[in-house]
């Protein structure tokens, strides 16, 4: 379990955790299996949306309709958390962030990777990769921040002694909190279900997996609404001074 | 498995990048149409209200002139068919009074010449037992 935590590769029968294919740029080390899928997954958004804003019709059909209806859930997303009155600025970001970590998700779950051969590593999801997930919930923290201040500028701190001084240390605490949880509840629900899958691969590998594979699109879908739930509760939050506690799930 | 390194701000760096390309290509465009649809269909609901508004009222209207028209016609009818029955009535009258007119003529023509035969009758009598008399005295 040790060598589990520490920075080692964890090898069951054919099954690499934490292997990564390292790329050297100028004195840093990335992930090169990660931006890779990454790409793809941003390539899928963009030309998804070009395809659905080339022509855009006031009766929508095909790629539109579909594009539309994305926007709707995303829209009544953020309106949920946010209110009606200050969620439009907010969409974009909530929007992106449910989109990137749903189609990450489900390419991780759908698209054969393993056929393609990398010299170490291999190719998954990029939500299973713990940076990337800290990625995004820092930048659901520098976003609730940045929320925060726009909108009351320092009278945002007194937030954290409102109610009384002494849930000060409790306040900053959620703020390390927030991200971490919201960091590792995307990454450990990923990675777990793509390790239960190959290892079920690996034992049984015909129709057995099915459900665990079905099960895990539900969960990657489900991931990615509650990520995307929470940025807004916590945007909602800040913009509103200490809420109420929001559920966690 | 949880080794960080410049994975992280590139990633963040390019999520950054993500938003921006899709606030411009995915969220303002699809924002705005589907903005531009749900104010055309409002506008077009308001119109459409109006124009149904408009539709009853002239509906009602004419239901209004037909109902005043009915009642026209209803009245023109009953006063014909009082005015036919009056005439009708005199024409009777007139011609019952003819009729009786005529009938009463006749009657006074049937009585003076039933009296003309009783006189002309009565006269041959006369004569006729004259003759008889007569005769009956030349027997004597």
């Amino acid at each position: 379990m040790l060598s589990f935590l520490t920075n080692s590769s964890f090898v069951l029968a054919n099954l690499e955790v934490g292997e990564h294919f390292y790329w050297q740029i100028g004195g840093l080390k990335v992930h090169g299996q990660v931006f890779l899928v990454s790409w793809f997954v941003i390539a899928i958004l963009v030309i998804a949306s070009l395809l659905a804003t080339r022509n855009i019709q006031r009766i929508p059909s095909g790629i539109q309709n579909l594009m539309e209806y994305a926007l709707d859930f995303v829209r009544e997303l953020a309106k949920n958390q946010l209110g009606e009155k200050d969620y439009r600025p907010w969409v974009p970001f909530i929007g992106t962030l449910f989109l990137f970590i749903f189609v990450s998700n489900w390419s991780g779950a759908l698209v054969p990777w393993k056929l393609i051969k990398l010299p170490a590593g291999e190719l998954a999801a990029p939500t299973n990769d713990i940076n990337t997930t800290v990625a995004l919930a820092l930048l659901v923290s520098l976003a609730y921040f940045y929320a925060g201040f726009s909108k009351k500028g320092l009278g945002y701190f007194a937030k954290y002694v409102q109610p009384t001084p002494i849930l000060l240390p409790i306040a900053v605490l959620e703020d390390f909190t927030k991200p971490l949880s919201l960091s590792f509840r995307l990454f450990g629900n990923i990675l777990a279900d793509e390790l239960v899958v190959a290892v079920l691969v690996l034992l049984v590998p015909l129709f057995v997996p099915l459900p665990v594979m079905l099960l895990g699109l539900f969960t990657s879908a489900i991931q990615a609404l509650v990520f995307a739930t929470l940025a807004g509760a916590y945007i909602h939050e800040a913009l509103e001074g200490h809420g109420e506690e929001h559920e966690e799930h | 498995m949880f080794d960080f390194d410049a994975t992280l701000p590139l990633m963040a760096v390019q999520f950054l990048l993500l938003m921006a390309i899709l606030n411009v290509i995915f969220f303002k465009p699809l924002t705005k149409a589907i903005d531009e649809r749900s104010e055309y269909i409002r506008s077009n609901e308001v119109d459409a209200k109006e124009r149904l508004a408009k539709a009853e009222a002239l509906a009602q209207q004419y239901e209004r002139d037909l109902a005043e028209s009915r009642k026209q016609y209803q009245a023109t009818i009953a006063a014909a068919q009082s005015e036919a029955q009056a005439i009708a009535a005199q024409k009777i009258a007139e011609a019952q009074q003819l009729a009786q007119a005529q009938r009463e003529q006749a009657q006074k023509e049937i009585g003076e010449q039933k009296q003309a035969a009783m006189t002309a009758l009565e006269q041959q009598v006369e004569a006729l037992s004259q003759q008889i008399l007569n005769k009956i005295l030349m027997g004597v």
